[in-house]
């Protein structure tokens, strides 16, 4: 008696989708609590992938062969920094250092031709040239033999803000800063936002770092800026750099970031992100199968009596729980599509918004949709199990 | 296929069945000590007034409802010892069933309501349409296979579930008032159609009926009345 043969999987798939048909509004309303439930999965890993691999890219812009140190003073001293330090002896202790540059900021009004602009005044070594990969668009960088000179290097975005239509600032000209007259000796070209920098180089006025005493009196070294020759391992450039720097200064740390570092707690922080993101999606989806469960428990109540017949034509319990469990699957099978697809448009949608290039995050979609199936699964189990445990007698009974 | 133990050469047989519900703290008796055998190709009636436990009996005799007490075989099956997919597959492949108020599945079609008992047994969905399809030819509805229960008159839809009832080749029929929601003229229809399966095919008819002159056109008439099982003369 128990050489019967399972229902046959067209028969099963061509009843749900029957069934599913006939069921109508509500089992499209409970598709639309499933499609924003997985579109929000895929959409949100897509997002947060997408923000990953943009913050990434910022960095990596900047360049990871590149320490930036910074000099916090010693527990409670406030001994102002020294305002020159020897780079040439760091370079000699510490092999694999290609530029060494320090800077002194401050920050105060450029005024050309009655034009006034704040800037960032940048007191800087010669190497910083290379050390921050500045691009010259005009003129020179200042050398070591403008040190007494009251030359400046201008950034791009700076110049513009100087100049007027007709009248641009070009090479040659002076700017005035406090009571000194700056000859433009350069204008960079426009640079890439560089993160860890302490400076935009586009919107700062680079002058010898000799010459900062003539617009403040007591300049300090904020930074110093060092880039690797390639392929050095930069955690022991930073490490001996510090070391090497360290005897110079009396009242103050050297604290070198390792711009690795910095990338990998990036990294950490948007995964840490997105996990959040896929909790919420998580957290919807649930709702959505709370909303499957429930058509499927109207549906199963409905369908007492039809329940009865199948079980008097000879349905056995598993027919008729996996007759309910294949509807619940093939809903949110539907809503699941539905969804990878809503999900997708908008994480490109976000992306545009936000100016990012869009990428397909790999684990998105077989997630998203994964995921989608096993939450109606789950949810599907326990109408079909309740109406399978229907007694034929009771079930054809009317109501 | 099915192996018939000697001892019970009927078709059914049934040895002090009773049936007893819990209904509000009271144990309500509704069969006592029902015995009853039916050999294969009889054709009865079981008749008695509303609450005579004559639904109760047929749901027993269905493998529908399991009894309290007593000893039930069918076919050589110990129904006590069976499991629930034993009994299905029993329902599946003896017993076609004929409800008053017809149970087709509202949602499918004529031809695929005919064809559902089939899909449980494993056959594919092509061979058990095209059997449904001669079943539906076979009661005289052909033309309308393809229209919901709705679109059909109450005749058509009892021949449908006629058609559903024979389509696995039972060997009993159960009606439950197979005409009780039938006019006249059409009740006779559906009865002639019944009894000649019974008389061609040697299907055994087990008919529930509270209509005398359908009770008349029976070999057998089975009383029941307070839960208790009279057999009236043979014709």
């Amino acid at each position: 008696m128990s050489l019967r043969v399972e229902q046959s999987l067209s028969q099963l798939l061509h009843e749900a989708f029957i069934s599913l048909r006939t069921l109508g509004k509500r089992s499209i309303l409970a598709l639309l609590g499933i499609v924003i439930g997985s579109s929000s999965v895929v959409a949100l890993i897509n997002i947060g992938h997408n923000a990953a691999v943009d913050a990434a890219m910022i960095f990596k812009d900047m360049g990871t062969d590149t320490l930036v140190a910074q000099f916090p003073p010693k527990g409670g001293s406030n001994v102002p920094m020294r305002t020159r330090l020897d780079l040439d002896s760091v370079r000699l202790a510490v092999p694999g250092i290609a530029h060494i540059g320090a800077l002194s900021l401050f920050s105060g009004p450029i005024v050309f031709h009655g034009r006034t602009t704040n800037a960032n005044l940048v007191g800087s070594t010669p190497d910083i040239h290379a050390a921050m990969r500045l691009v010259m668009r005009e003129g020179r960088f200042l050398s070591a033999f403008d040190a007494n000179e009251t030359y400046a290097v201008i950034g791009d975005q700076l110049a513009q803000a100087l100049g007027a239509p007709g009248d641009p600032l070009k090479l040659g000209d002076r700017v005035r800063i406090n009571d000194y007259l700056f000859l433009i000796v350069g204008i960079l070209h426009n640079q890439p936002r560089a993160m860890l920098m302490p400076v935009q180089a586009n919107e700062s006025l680079f002058i010898p770092a000799e010459g900062m005493r003539r617009v403040y009196a007591s300049p300090q070294i904020s930074n110093v800026i060092i880039r690797a020759a390639p392929g050095q391992d930069m955690e022991r450039i930073a490490r001996d750099t510090a070391a090497a720097l360290q005897p110079q200064l009396t009242e103050h740390d050297v604290d070198i970031t390792v711009p690795q570092q910095m990338i990998d707690g990036m990294t950490r922080q948007s995964r840490t992100f997105a996990y959040l993101l896929l909790a919420l999606g998580a957290i919807s989806l649930v709702g959505g199968g709370v909303g499957v469960m429930n058509v499927m428990l109207m549906n199963v109540s409905e369908r007492r009596r039809e329940i009865g017949i199948r079980m008097a034509l000879g349905a056995r319990q598993r027919d008729i729980r996996n007759l309910f469990l294949l509807e619940a699957v093939t809903l949110t099978a539907v809503g699941a599509l539905c969804g990878a697809v809503l999900g997708m448009t908008a994480a490109w949608l976000y992306a545009w918004l936000s100016g990012w290039a869009f990428a397909l995050a790999v684990a998105a979609l077989p997630l998203g949709v994964g995921s989608t199936l096993l939450v109606g699964l789950f949810f599907g189990i326990y109408p079909a199990v309740s109406a399978s445990r229907l007694q034929p007698v009771e079930a054809l009974r009317d109501e | 296929m099915m192996t018939q133990t000697p001892a019970h050469p009927d078709l059914i047989s049934l040895q002090g069945i009773g049936k007893r519900y819990q209904l509000a703290g009271q144990e309500l008796s509704i069969l006592n000590d029902v015995c009853l055998s039916i050999a294969s190709g009889d054709s009865c009636g079981i008749l008695g007034a509303s609450g005579s436990g004559k639904s109760t009996l047929l749901n027993i005799l269905g493998l529908l409802d399991l009894p309290n007490c007593g000893q039930y075989h069918f076919a050589g099956h110990d129904i006590f010892k069976a499991s629930p997919d034993e009994l299905a597959a029993i329902r599946n492949r003896q017993i076609g069933f004929v409800f008053q108020s017809f149970n087709l599945l509202p949602r499918l079609s004529a031809l695929d309501n005919v064809a559902l008992p089939l899909s449980y047994r494993g056959v594919s969905r092509h061979e058990s349409v095209e059997q449904a399809q001669r079943m539906l030819e076979q009661v005289g509805l052909a033309e309308r296979a393809h229209h919901r229960p709705a679109d059909l008159s109450g005749g058509q839809r009892q021949r449908v579930a006629i058609a559903r009832a024979l389509v696995g080749k039972p060997s009993v029929i159960l009606a439950d008032e197979p005409t009780g929601n039938l006019d006249s003229s059409t009740a006779q229809e559906i009865m002639d159609l019944l009894l000649t399966l019974n008389r061609e095919q040697q299907v055994t008819l087990i008919i529930v009926t509270h209509d005398a002159h359908i009770a008349e056109r029976l070999e057998r008439k089975i009383l029941v009345r307070n839960g208790v099982v009279h057999e009236a003369e043979r014709l």
